[in-house]
């Protein structure tokens, strides 16, 4: 990346407009992770309606992105690191759209959620796991604004860890369900969150593959050590 | 694109009197394939670009240092002959320069002086096919005989490289062929570039940067008469190494 301007001072704006917006949706969604896990810690059904509320936005700021990435490619035909900026802001708001999504869908099932007896242990576990997904993020943001490559590599492996809260969740929660079949629907609502913030780990490391992307103008090619086994389990002791 | 390289230079140098123009240059330029040179005004592409050919030699205090082999063979050696070279690095420049003379007559003339052609049958032939080759027969077969100067600038320009084909050149050089084009008339030129590459070695200065980007498979990047970054065209422009080429490439104050 370069620190010296451009000769056209409107393209520096553009390019800093455009990052701005990531910026700005980086923190909603942010607040969208947090505000729904502490909507289903405390059974807080307004807090869940405000989160699904703000979703929307977050879908704006993406549209506003997508239009704008595709007017400065229209007009200033960016080139080297400047293509690379606009590329991967492109693809760094649609994750953050995707995460923004989970997390509605998480506000969403808390509604259903609170009217039921709360599942022993599942709390905490999911608290946990969120926590990690919304720091994961917030230090992905990070080493976007710093063009750190070293940060967004360690949010990378630290998916790993998400991926082994998922499998030890799947297993908690069919041993519940085969425990006592009144569980079934809570866990059901539970293990699709779980699975929900599962993916939102996967799109922070996307997000963190976009700023090695965004620096070095390669994509990191090596395998990331994959945690998730549940696909193949028929079993509480197999995931 | 054949891997094969056809110009090769090493440590060359040019001074126009005490001006250092061109300062220790390597490249190699691949046989059929577009090359194409950028850099700010006064880098010393179009100077590097007129070495290959020899044109340089008409201008009495420009001095050529160095080694620049055509097929493995010395341009600067004192048995070759600069006209012999010019019919096989063949030059197309900035402005339609037709001569004041036929539409065929632009053409016909170089096979002419070069006995390329043993009667007029012969020279009909080379004349079609080279304006067939440079795309634009099809827009002059009626009126051949008509001056060449009263074309448009685009079909002027692709004239001018049918003249230069006319020879069977091997190299094709262009120094901002599509500056005094508009915007039709230039990617009729780059479409006909990107033909072109399928039988001649094409080298083309050019201030666009998009243009480099389009129709060249290797760019260089000349900056203050160095060559600053040499490299596969895609590359260049998607991930540069150097920062200078970086900051010209996108615009930036270097």
């Amino acid at each position: 990346m370069q620190d010296n301007a451009h000769i056209a001072s409107v393209f520096d704006r553009d390019l800093e407009g455009v990052q701005a917006s990531i910026m700005k949706m980086g923190g909603l969604v942010e607040t969208a992770i947090a505000d729904a896990a502490k909507a289903l810690d405390r059974r807080d059904t307004e807090l869940a309606d405000a989160v699904r509320k703000n979703d929307k936005l977050i879908d704006a700021l993406e549209e506003t992105v997508s239009a704008d990435v595709a007017r400065i490619i229209a007009k200033r035909s960016p080139a080297a690191g400047d293509l690379r900026t606009v590329l991967t802001v492109l693809k760094i708001s649609a994750n953050l759209e995707r995460i923004g999504d989970y997390a509605k869908n998480l506000a969403k099932r808390t509604s259903v959620l609170s009217e039921m007896p709360a599942v022993e242990g599942a709390g905490g576990s999911i608290r946990r796991m969120t926590k990690n997904v919304g720091l994961m993020l917030k230090d992905s943001l990070d080493a976007y604004i710093q063009r750190d490559v070293d940060l967004a590599e360690d949010v990378r492996q630290r998916d790993a860890e998400v991926d082994q809260m998922y499998n030890a969740l799947f297993r908690e929660f069919l041993t519940h369900m085969m425990e006592d079949p009144r569980n079934i629907t809570a866990c059901m609502h539970l293990h699709f969150i779980a699975k929900n913030i599962e993916r939102m780990g996967d799109h922070v490391t996307s997000i963190s593959e976009q700023v090695i992307y965004l620096v070095t103008g390669e994509m990191p090619d090596d395998e990331r050590t994959k945690e998730d086994r549940t696909p193949y389990a028929t079993a509480p002791d197999e995931a | 694109m054949s891997d094969e390289i056809k110009i090769a230079a090493k440590g060359v140098d040019v001074f126009y009197g005490d001006t250092h123009a061109i300062k220790s240059v390597d490249v190699e330029i691949d046989d059929k394939a577009v090359t194409s040179f950028i850099g700010p005004s006064g880098c010393g592409k179009s100077t590097f670009l007129r070495c290959i050919n020899r044109m340089n030699d008409t201008i009495d205090v420009c001095r050529v240092t160095g080694d620049i082999r055509l097929e493995g063979q010395d341009i600067y050696d004192k048995d070759v002959d600069p006209v012999q070279l010019r019919a096989r690095v063949g030059m197309v420049f900035q402005k339609p320069n037709p001569f004041p003379k036929s539409i065929y007559e632009n053409v016909a003339y170089g096979p002419k002086i070069h006995g390329l052609a043993k009667d007029k049958t012969e020279l009909d032939e080379i004349v079609e096919k080279s304006l067939r080759r440079a795309a634009i027969w099809d827009e002059v077969k009626d009126r051949l005989d008509q001056p060449g100067t009263g074309l448009s600038g685009g079909q002027q320009q692709r004239l001018c490289i049918g003249r230069a084909i006319a020879t069977a050149p091997e190299v094709l050089l262009m120094d901002e062929p599509c500056s005094a084009l508009d915007p039709i008339a230039t990617a009729q030129v780059e479409e006909l570039i990107d033909e072109l590459r399928a039988s001649y070695t094409v080298v083309i200065v050019t201030h666009s940067m998009q243009q480099a980007a389009r129709v060249s498979q290797k760019t260089a990047f000349f900056h203050l008469g160095e060559l600053v970054e040499y490299g596969e065209t895609d590359r260049i422009f998607t991930n540069p190494v150097d920062s200078r080429t970086e900051s010209y490439i996108t615009g930036r104050i270097g």
